[in-house]
């Protein structure tokens, strides 16, 4: 339930209207890439698009939901707290997929694994959502976490050099995002299914050390920030 | 005069809330807010916690709430031990805070309708509830668009969704013109008379002289003094009535003792010869008495 409730606040607050428009930016960026970089360019917008898209806006949805007041009243119903971190993964998720399908769907065609796509698309949103939530708690403005997203998010960049051919694979293995790269690009390149076990499970184990990052951080910073307040 | 032994050895028929030796200090920081506090709350009660900024109480009720759950003593309600609880708890209990927050760009109804889906037991029509409180024709508005005295019966509303046994209000009355705290104050004796135990913690002594069955003075994370209102104000007060009458031109002031007043020579005298302006018993303030017993004010 708390999943509806979620997509109707982004719904409110628009956040599917902006990301229409920057689907359509997207959209639109491709249809001028020259053909034999556009492949490349795909991946690596489909990459950055739920990565920016879990990582801006769910660090965005707390602040709002923090200067609403919200969470202080969220927390003394029956909802727990592994509930509303998992609705926002997963809500976000969805706007994830609908827009990583809405790229693919106008400018690309149809992935050649179009399953291996859409779950690699869903886990590096879920992962940044996550991610994002254990940073935003950190910071009290916009732009320190703006600052902050920036400095936690640049090492699951990385695997993106082995995309340009630099450094060894082995040096990519273990970072979650190495698994996203290999399931969104499927796109244009087969991948077998040891390589999508291995990705699957290794976006697996970076979402649930993610999630339990974020949990403990919300725990720490949120929850006994609300028993902090100015009254005793 | 009573003190917090005194208060604490009364024994309360059918106790909601039985809280012993409640000690708490909030993680890393090695001051102890809460020393040591212990009172009863019985089914059906509003009881109050009356104390200045500081002085422990949101803590407290933050304890009882169980959101802070690393007290040391007992502390239990409806049964259960709070530092036990899970998310359950909160079927039983509701909350309204002094902040009457909101989804700002969701409706007044849809606001209700969202809170009531994380409810897993019976709950109330959002609809019925809004119309008890008189809000039913703002149901549709955003919530960004009621005034201050809405709102406040809209986090009531919130609170009572899921029929509580047990309703925790944090300044029920705080910000509001005296209409709009006149009905807070109705819908509480309300809930009351529907058998709800209400706790309230408030700085507002007219609002817990007028609500509460009970009060407890908190101050330095101790309660001072537990009691009725009305019968602390009458111990504490002086047994005299004042009369203000015209005497000619002149507008006079006399005391007199309550006992034998239909036998005080000098009173009859008064009321029967001059022009009476008022008539008052002089019972104490339950602010005036919270000043003597704790030698602080409530700002």
């Amino acid at each position: 339930m708390m999943i509806l409730n979620d997509i109707r606040f982004q719904w409110r607050h628009r956040f599917y209207f902006v990301y229409l428009l920057v689907c359509s930016l997207y959209l639109l960026l491709l249809h001028f890439i020259p053909s034999e970089y556009k492949e490349t360019v795909a991946v690596l917008l489909t990459f950055s698009d739920p990565s920016a898209l879990g990582l801006i806006f769910a660090g965005g949805i707390l602040l709002l939901e923090k200067d609403q007041g919200i969470q202080d009243c969220l927390f003394v119903t029956p909802l727990r707290l592994r509930e509303y971190l998992l609705a926002k993964a997963i809500s976000l998720s969805l706007l994830s997929i609908l827009a990583a399908w809405m790229i693919h769907g106008f400018s690309l065609g149809m992935p050649l694994s179009p399953i291996r796509f859409t779950v690699g698309v869903m886990l590096t949103s879920s992962l940044f959502t996550l991610l994002s939530i254990g940073i935003v708690v950190r910071t009290q403005t916009v732009n320190g976490f703006i600052l902050l997203s920036q400095l936690f998010s640049f090492p699951f960049a990385l695997p993106l050099l082995h995309l340009f051919d630099i450094g060894s694979r082995a040096l990519f293995v273990f970072f979650p995002t190495y698994g996203s790269l290999l399931l969104i690009g499927t796109i244009n390149r087969p991948v077998s299914s040891m390589e999508t076990i291995y990705a699957v499970g290794i976006m697996m184990i970076g979402n649930t050390i993610a999630f339990l990052w974020a949990k403990h951080s919300f725990q720490q910073r949120v929850l006994l920030g609300i028993t902090k307040g100015k009254s005793t | 005069m009573p003190t917090m032994n005194q208060a604490v050895s009364n024994p309360v028929i059918d106790p909601v809330i039985e809280v012993d030796r409640l000690q708490f200090s909030y993680p890393g920081t090695g001051s102890r807010i809460l020393h040591g506090i212990s009172f009863t709350i019985a089914r059906g009660d509003i009881f109050g916690f009356l104390g200045p900024s500081g002085a422990g109480k949101s803590t407290t009720q933050k304890v009882l709430i169980g959101v802070l759950k690393g007290y040391d003593g007992r502390v239990k309600v409806l049964g259960e031990e709070i530092r036990d609880t899970r998310s359950g708890y909160y079927e039983r209990i509701g909350v309204a805070f002094e902040f009457p927050n909101f989804y700002s760009k969701l409706s007044v109804l849809e606001n209700l309708k969202l809170f009531r889906s994380l409810y897993t037991g019976e709950t109330e029509e959002p609809i019925k509830l809004l119309e008890q409180v008189g809000l039913a024709d703002a149901a549709h508005l955003k919530v960004s668009e009621l005034s201050k005295g809405m709102k406040m019966r809209l986090n009531f509303c919130r609170a009572l969704l899921h029929r509580p046994a047990v309703l925790f209000l944090d300044e029920p009355t705080s910000g509001l013109d005296p209409v709009n705290a006149k009905i807070m104050k109705d819908l509480i004796l309300e809930r009351k008379a529907a058998g709800t135990t209400i706790v309230i913690t408030t700085h507002n002594m007219h609002a817990a002289e007028e609500l509460c069955d009970r009060v407890a003075f908190i101050v330095d994370g101790q309660i001072k003094l537990i009691d009725s209102p009305r019968e602390l104000k009458l111990r504490q007060g002086e047994s005299k009535v004042r009369v203000e009458f015209m005497e000619g031109e002149i507008r006079k002031s006399e005391d007199f003792p309550i006992d034998d007043l239909a036998q005080n020579e000098r009173f009859l005298q008064v009321i029967g010869r001059h022009k009476i302006e008022t008539i008052h018993s002089l019972e104490a303030s339950l602010e005036q008495i919270f000043i003597d017993v704790t030698g602080r004010t409530l700002t």
